[in-house]
């Protein structure tokens, strides 16, 4: 390690050091030749109608291609330039951007006086609904969610400046990355959480004018403040300095998660003494949505936000920067659900999450967000040339969400599989063969109607049944399905019976009042929990830019932190019930098979289901108590980097280098049961890979009965070193074109919920994890790591009537790593599965020109046009969370308790939005008047697959290591025979598709093959957007701006923006027959029911208005 | 002056703030929840009230309204001279309401149920039992034992499965190559959805099982009652098989509590008692455990109970889904000295609580009177807490579950 710490900075010194040498003298002998006086110009920016200087600027020559930022006073000014005809850019978020065409005469001052800045309405109520849109993805703490970062764009870039909002309805990621490879600072301190990885949007929530202020930067490109990576760097620029002197309250009123906002923000300026002061507070809103069928049923929303900030800049240009903000947050959630439920509720809006209470609307998702932070900044100006600036930086994510659990009841769930019409189709589908190609609407591909579809038609003999149905829901059905009770069904759905179709409040009452009188010591049958995924950290960096060479700049950082994750979960509504008996439902209900096929003696059987197994741990808990699990996460990373650019007449370069440490050690205050289990009679060797170092300690105390409630047991730690290597070059063909390209090579650790098995229960981590005390070698801190190698190439031009870009970028990752789990209906059980080796490549084309037409219109076309896909298979490693036994070997007596096998993933797509995206942008600005109008078009959206539909054993009957997999190959069982599923060609051999992967017949390959989400209308790929704003400037500085922004406008309720295949696989046993492995377990095959456990999607929002008023005074 | 009225306005937002934060709609009591006895006329208003006795005769006939249609393949399940063992009559959905009453005597936690509940009323002292069979996993958790019901039953059916009566809905079984398929297959009484019977579903009051009424008796008087007309060679008769099936259906789902019972550690085989092994209850379905594994086949395994004389038997029915279904029959095990343990089932006697059933669905044993014997009736308890057995010296029984140490 220090050897690698040694050479980074060796390289980094050795290198800059000897090349700045040289150059230090240039621009000394440079000022001797030039006797005469430089060329240079000035000018000071302010913003429109108030004359308040507007610092932060950037003012960029685009002939000759250098920028400068105005000051605090909005002053600029630049030296050393070239004479002659020249295009002076003037651009600020939240502003209109200022062209200025001059004559830049030689050897003179040339002064451009006061340039006024018109405010970007629009473009603050986007960054508020793009704000909005993120905050919602961090519903997936268990289950799925929609990923939607908060992609904002830097305003100087005609793609992301055009892309970042428009394409944010359809979920476009940029390049199809994943959230986590963006990056999101804070005055220079990264605040991306260490354990998920990505950004805790709702700790700004509604805080739109402090987070208005910042520097993006786009994928691989040279970086002041951080060393970047493969996505977006974007820093939030929270100095109060920044801010405008004055008041600005605003109100906005929209038709999505929340309904109304308000918000105040008053800004000192630079005081007199050097200091300036900003604070805002909002509030967003919303009562509980009781109307079904619209944006946002069922959910209620409350957010109060507050930020303040004071800064105090010193004459030598040292500046101390004090920061707090924070925005406590309580919001409903909705969930996506099946096709057959949008389709009988007839809504694109139906949430299955809540339901009727005392006559009143509540949601049994309900989140809380409060992430607290705090930041202190110091900028050391030491001279001109050399800046010092440290940071530290602490925050407290309170996150957590409830849900509904059950104990021996009926599941809550409205939407329950079990709930549906199409459940009665179960057991009626007939095997599939080659002239019964039917959906289940009855139709084939080749037109032909089948009255059935895939219903039984005949009785056993073969004799017709009889007359088939349409259900109310236009359904075929086979004769063998009883119509009205379908009927009975389809109609609770299709008129929102509120018992039917919602949580029914009552029942759970009901079931939890009854029980206490059955039992009143009994554990409720029904609970609200929830569960707290909390973090907190600490942060520190220090960075050093260095410009006293006149052709480099150098930058360097040193950022530490440690984090700590902390998961728990506590009882938030009783629901009636008198108490809850903390043990595991699971293990509870499986206990016979762990029994017999373990020998648990009879004493220790009773431990498995426990939850901790102290001796003197409390089950009963009551509201608000810790249960089920209680860890923590602790985490540590520290990052070391340096990037050097150069600047040359035609080329500029950079090149930089980054070494990051990082750590992560689970604690827990709970020794779960099955963890015990796995440790004392699976596994007695390896004990400590599921208790950790105090193995031996835990076991002897346990049975020694002094294993105490409560004592934090301390796991291994695992180590990894991730290097990174970046380049770039700028080839400037002349002033108005150029061309670039960046390349990066990293490797990334894999974050700490994809590396525990089984976090809750216990410390297992995936296989080639490095872990402290058990291994030592050098490789091993990098093989659990993912690799990526990426680079773009771009050319750009800037013309005064057009500009714009043309990009070609290509990624590869290979060894990514992630964890699923569900419940697996061939073991019967809930099952984790670490899914490693996952390689992916990323490449495509990203384009985007804004033509002027004439003094008020500007249109700009944006394209993207991507292939994300998966270059190879993944390994992935099952285990159930009780510990059942999952497969065995022929010849082996010994059951396989984790199971390992390949996942057929090569050659499908990346599921993280379209692939194929464009839009058109018609903007008119007239006399402080906006509008545009904005058609999008997109296609290549994919679902996202389950690994555990496309598992290798159940092409083969094998797994990767060598075990049987229930019931072998993907057959299907009908009518207790089996027929395979898996497609031959006419000699019989197994047909493949071109990544290797054995085809399946239909309708069985929909259960394994990817989908496409797009719609097959073509219309319906369509989005159409709008705004439309006015700036209304009104006497002693005071103006007023109101803008709507309508989303959607055709109200286009066919836009499926993502999916997943739920991981469950319709199963069935066959009768009689049992796995001749000698397990016991009866053989389980697949059902003819392809249509079992369909796939979950969510839908773009119809149409969707945000309208906004501002004042400012 | 100015900072103040800054000031006061960020205390008016916050403070507005606050007053608009909402909370959890108010908890329920439970006469928020249930409806009481005394709203049953308003309840019922619509229509009629029926005993569950009145319900079963009034609307179950012998070959179902829903056979009618010659076109519906129905299962042929008879015993002859026209008695079915399988029937659906479908109920008006519309019209006066159809209603039924009745106390939940089962409960699915033990596993021994599995989406069914019986119903128990008290008419003249004497109780009416009817099925209810439900599409709802672990149904006791909301519908819990003694629990009283109100059901509104239009646009549900009334049917036998197997001979026993039972609320339902009609359902195609497509078990083609289940034994005796061509018996089977066909149109049955299948379970109502979830959501339907909640919606046809009133709970009253709070489940009181102190009101269920018990029929207790030893086994000599349950023999007698109930099960001697079985092994009577003159009713087994084809012309007077019609007794038994009618009387079966009324006897079924009766509450029982059997007293001075002990488990004899046999299995039935083919109608035989037969002694049970020691085996691995994972593999060997004759293992002396309340239920092995059946390789899947997912019926019931019966392990006898006799009086202390052991001149009666009954069987005691236990599903192999059974949370206790790998316990060992009660009895006192010992350990010899090779490690072999041995069980002694007279040890442990006391009584056995459980419904009472005969379940009979094969045609094909119509002509076999052997079929017809009282070791077709079985109890079937909740959980093993419907066990009350003790040894000689008053000490309870402990409950084991086999394990391979």
């Amino acid at each position: 390690m220090k050897k690698l710490f040694f050479l980074f900075i060796a390289t980094c010194l050795t290198c800059t050091w000897a090349c700045a040498q040289e150059l230090q003298a240039q621009p000394q002998e440079q000022s001797a030749a030039t006797a005469q006086q430089p060329t240079r110009l000035q000018g000071r920016v302010v913003i429109e109608g108030s004359n308040t200087p507007l610092a932060g600027a950037t003012v960029t020559l685009g002939v000759q291609n250098i920028s400068t930022v105005s000051n605090q006073t909005g002053e600029f000014s630049l030296t050393y330039l070239e004479h002659g005809d020249e295009e002076i850019i003037i651009e600020a978020d939240g502003f209109q951007p200022a062209i200025e065409l001059i004559n830049l005469l030689p050897n003179r001052l040339n002064d451009l006086g006061v340039i006024s800045m018109q405010q970007d309405i629009a473009k603050e109520a986007q960054e508020e609904i793009l704000m909005n849109l993120a905050e919602t993805e961090l519903n997936d703490d268990e289950g799925k969610s929609q990923e939607q970062g908060a992609s904002f764009s830097a305003s100087q870039d005609v793609f992301n400046n055009t892309t970042s909002f428009a394409w944010s309805n359809a979920r476009y990621r940029n390049r199809g990355y994943l959230q986590t490879y963006e990056q999101n600072y804070i005055n220079g301190l990264s605040f991306n959480s260490a354990e998920r990885g990505q950004f805790n949007f709702s700790a700004m929530g509604g805080l739109n004018d402090a987070s208005r202020n910042k520097d993006v930067i786009n994928n691989i490109e040279a970086n002041d403040f951080t060393f970047g990576g493969l996505g977006k760097a974007t820093n939030y620029l929270m100095n109060a300095s920044r801010f405008a002197q004055g008041w600005k309250v605003g109100l906005a009123g929209t038709n999505r998660n929340y309904k109304a906002a308000v918000r105040a923000t008053y800004a000192t300026g630079m005081l007199p003494s050097g200091w300036a002061f900003v604070g805002q507070l909002a509030y967003r809103f919303s009562p509980y949505i009781d109307n079904k069928g619209i944006i946002g049923e069922g959910i209620r929303y409350n957010s109060f936000g507050f930020f303040f900030a004071g800064e105090k800049v010193w004459e030598n240009g040292n500046r101390l920067n004090l920061v707090v903000f924070g925005a406590p947050t309580e919001r409903g959630q909705s969930g996506a659900v099946t096709q057959e439920v949008y389709d009988l509720t007839g809504s694109i809006n139906y949430n299955p999450y809540w339901g009727y209470q005392n006559g009143e609307v509540r949601n049994s998702r309900i989140v809380h967000s409060f992430d607290p932070t705090a930041i202190a900044t110091f900028d050391w100006k030491i001279n001109n040339d050399n800046l010092l600036k440290f940071g530290l930086g602490y925050h407290y994510s309170w996150y957590s969400n409830s849900a509904l659990q059950f104990f021996n009841a009926p599941n809550p769930a409205p939407d329950y599989y079990r709930n549906m019409p199409s459940f009665l189709w179960d057991g009626q589908i007939v095997a599939a063969n080659s002239d019964q190609l039917y959906d289940m609407k009855g139709n084939n591909p080749t037109g032909a109607h089948y009255p059935y579809g895939n219903f039984i038609g005949a009785d056993l003999n073969g004799y017709p049944m009889g007359s088939g149905h349409v259900g109310n829901d236009g359904q075929v059905l086979g004769p063998s399905i009883d119509v009205n009770t379908y009927n009975a069904l389809v109609n609770l759905w299709q008129t929102r019976d509120n018992q039917a179709t919602q949580i029914n409040w009552d029942l759970l009452y009901m079931s939890n009042l009854a029980n206490n009188h059955n039992d009143p010591s009994a554990s409720a049958r029904y609970i609200q929990e929830r569960r707290h995924n909390d973090i907190h950290e600490g942060i520190a960096n220090i960075n050093y830019t260095n410009t006293q060479f006149r052709n480099l700049k150098i930058t360097a950082g040193l950022d530490a932190r440690l984090s700590q994750g902390v998961h728990f979960k506590t009882i938030d509504d009783l629901l009636g019930g008198n108490q809850l008996i903390d043990v595991d439902p699971f293990a509870d209900r499986d206990i016979k098979e762990l029994a017999t096929n373990t020998g648990l003696t009879q004493e220790d059987i009773k431990y498995v289901r426990m939850n901790d197994v102290a001796t003197d741990y409390n089950t009963v808990k009551h509201l608000g108590d810790r249960f089920g699990y209680d860890y923590r996460i602790n985490m540590t990373t520290a990052r070391l980097w340096a990037q050097n650019e150069w600047s040359f007449n035609e080329v500029d370069f950079y090149y930089g280098l980054q070494f990051t440490y990082s750590s992560m050690q689970r604690t827990t205050d709970m020794v779960n049961g099955r963890a015990w289990y796995q440790a004392s009679q699976i596994h007695p060797a390896q004990a400590d890979l599921y208790l950790g170092p105090a193995a031996a300690t835990i076991l002897a105390q346990q049975q020694a009965g002094t294993l105490r409630a409560g004592t934090r047991w301390i796991g291994y730690r695992h180590d990894f070193v991730d290097p990174a290597f970046k380049l770039g070059a700028t080839y400037k063909i002349n002033g108005r074109n150029r061309i670039k390209i960046n390349a990066i090579a990293q490797t990334t650790a894999p974050l700490a919920r994809n590396a525990y098995l089984s976090a809750r229960v216990h410390d297992r981590v995936l296989d080639n994890i490095y872990t402290h005390d058990r291994a030592a070698n050098l490789v091993d801190y990098f093989a659990a790591s993912e690799k990526s190698v990426g680079g773009d190439l771009t050319y750009e031009f800037n013309y005064p009537l057009v500009r714009g870009r043309i990009t070609g970028f290509f990624t590869q990752f290979w060894n990514g790593s992630e964890m699923n789990g569900y419940y697996d209906d061939e073991a019967r059980t809930f099952v984790n599965q670490a899914i490693s080796g996952i390689n992916h490549r990323h490449m495509g084309i990203e384009a985007a020109a804004a033509v002027k037409l004439g003094s008020y219109f500007t249109l700009t076309g944006a394209v993207n046009v991507g292939d994300y896909r998966y270059t190879s298979n993944a390994l992935a490693v099952t285990t159930a969370e009780n510990g059942m036994e999952l497969g065995r070997k022929d010849g082996e007596v010994l059951p396989y308790f984790e199971v390992r096998d390949s996942v057929y993933m090569n050659g499908l797509h990346v599921a993280t939005g379209p692939q194929i995206s464009t839009s058109l942008k018609l903007s008119f600005f007239y006399k402080m008047w906006f509008a545009d109008l904005t058609v999008s078009y997109y296609d290549w959206n994919y679902l996202s697959v389950a690994p555990s539909r496309r598992m290798m054993g159940l092409y083969k009957g094998t797994r990767t290591d060598g075990t049987y997999i229930n019931g072998g190959y993907y057959n299907i069982l009908v009518n207790n025979e089996e027929t395979s599923a898996i497609m031959t060609d006419e000699n019989g051999q197994t047909v493949y598709d071109a990544y290797g992967t054995p085809k399946l017949i239909y309708p069985y390959n929909i259960i394994a093959d990817q989908e496409t989400l797009t719609s097959p209308n073509v219309w319906n790929r369509f989005l159409i957007d709008a705004s439309v704003g006015k700036l209304i400037y009104l006497p002693k500085r005071q103006s007023l701006s109101i803008n709507l922004t309508v989303n959607n406008i055709t109200n286009n309720t066919h836009f499926k923006t993502g999916g997943y295949q739920q991981s469950r696989l319709p199963r069935q046993s066959k009768q009689g027959e049992l796995v001749s492995d000698g397990s016991g377990n009866a053989v389980s095959k697949i059902t003819p029911n392809a249509w079992k456990f369909p796939s979950k999607y969510y839908y773009a929002w119809g149409v969707n208005f945000y309208l906004s008023l501002t004042y400012k005074f | 002056m100015k900072q103040t009225t800054n000031i006061l306005l960020f205390a008016a937002t916050v403070l507005t703030a606050s007053l608009m934060l909402s909370c959890q709609p108010k908890a329920y009591t439970e006469d928020d929840v249930f409806a009481k006895e005394t709203e049953l006329a308003e309840l019922t208003k619509d229509g009629r009230l029926y005993h569950l006795q009145e319900f079963v005769d009034s609307f179950m006939t012998e070959d179902g309204n829903y056979m009618d249609d010659s076109t519906r393949y129905r299962t042929r399940s008879t015993i002859g001279n026209g008695i079915q063992m399988f029937s659906i009559d479908t109920l008006p959905a519309d019209g006066p309401g159809i209603y039924i009453m009745g106390r939940v005597t089962t409960d699915d936690y033990g596993g021994n149920y599995y989406k069914a509940l019986v119903i128990q009323e008290i008419v003249g002292g004497k109780q009416q039992n009817l099925r209810l069979s439900i599409d709802i996993g672990s149904a006791g958790g909301t519908y819990q034992i003694g629990q009283l019901l109100l059901i509104r039953c239009n646009g549900l059916a009334v049917g036998r499965y197997a001979n026993q009566p039972q609320l339902c809905v009609p359902s195609y079984n497509n078990n083609t190559l289940a034994m005796h398929a061509d018996e089977k297959v066909g149109w049955t009484p299948g379970r109502i959805p979830a959501e339907i019977f909640i919606r046809n579903t009133t709970l009253i009051g709070t489940p009181d099982v102190s009101k269920l009424v018990y029929e207790e008796m030893t086994m000599q008087q349950l023999y007698e009652r109930y099960l001697k007309d079985y092994d009577d060679a003159s009713l087994k008769a084809a012309s007077q098989r019609h007794i038994l099936f009618e009387k079966a259906r009324e006897i079924d789902g009766l509450l029982v509590r059997v007293t001075d019972c002990h488990f004899t550690g046999q299995y039935s085989k083919y109608g035989v008692p037969d002694t049970c092994t020691t085996g691995d209850p994972e593999l060997d379905q004759n293992a002396n455990v309340f239920a092995p594994t059946t390789t899947n086949l997912n019926f019931p395994q019966g392990r006898f109970i006799a009086d202390p004389s052991e001149s009666i038997l009954a069987i005691v029915s236990t599903s192999e889904y059974a949370k206790y279904s790998h316990y060992y029959l009660p009895s006192a095990i010992t350990v010899d000295s090779l490690g072999v343990k041995h069980f002694d089932y007279a040890a442990y006697s006391g009584s056995v609580e459980g419904i009472l059933g005969y379940y009979f669905d094969k045609a094909s044993d119509q002509e076999d009177a052997t079929q017809y014997s009282s070791y077709k009736w079985a109890i079937t308890p909740r959980d093993m807490g419907d066990i009350h057995f003790h040894d000689a010296q008053g000490n309870d029984w402990v409950p084991v579950e086999y394990s391979k140490n």
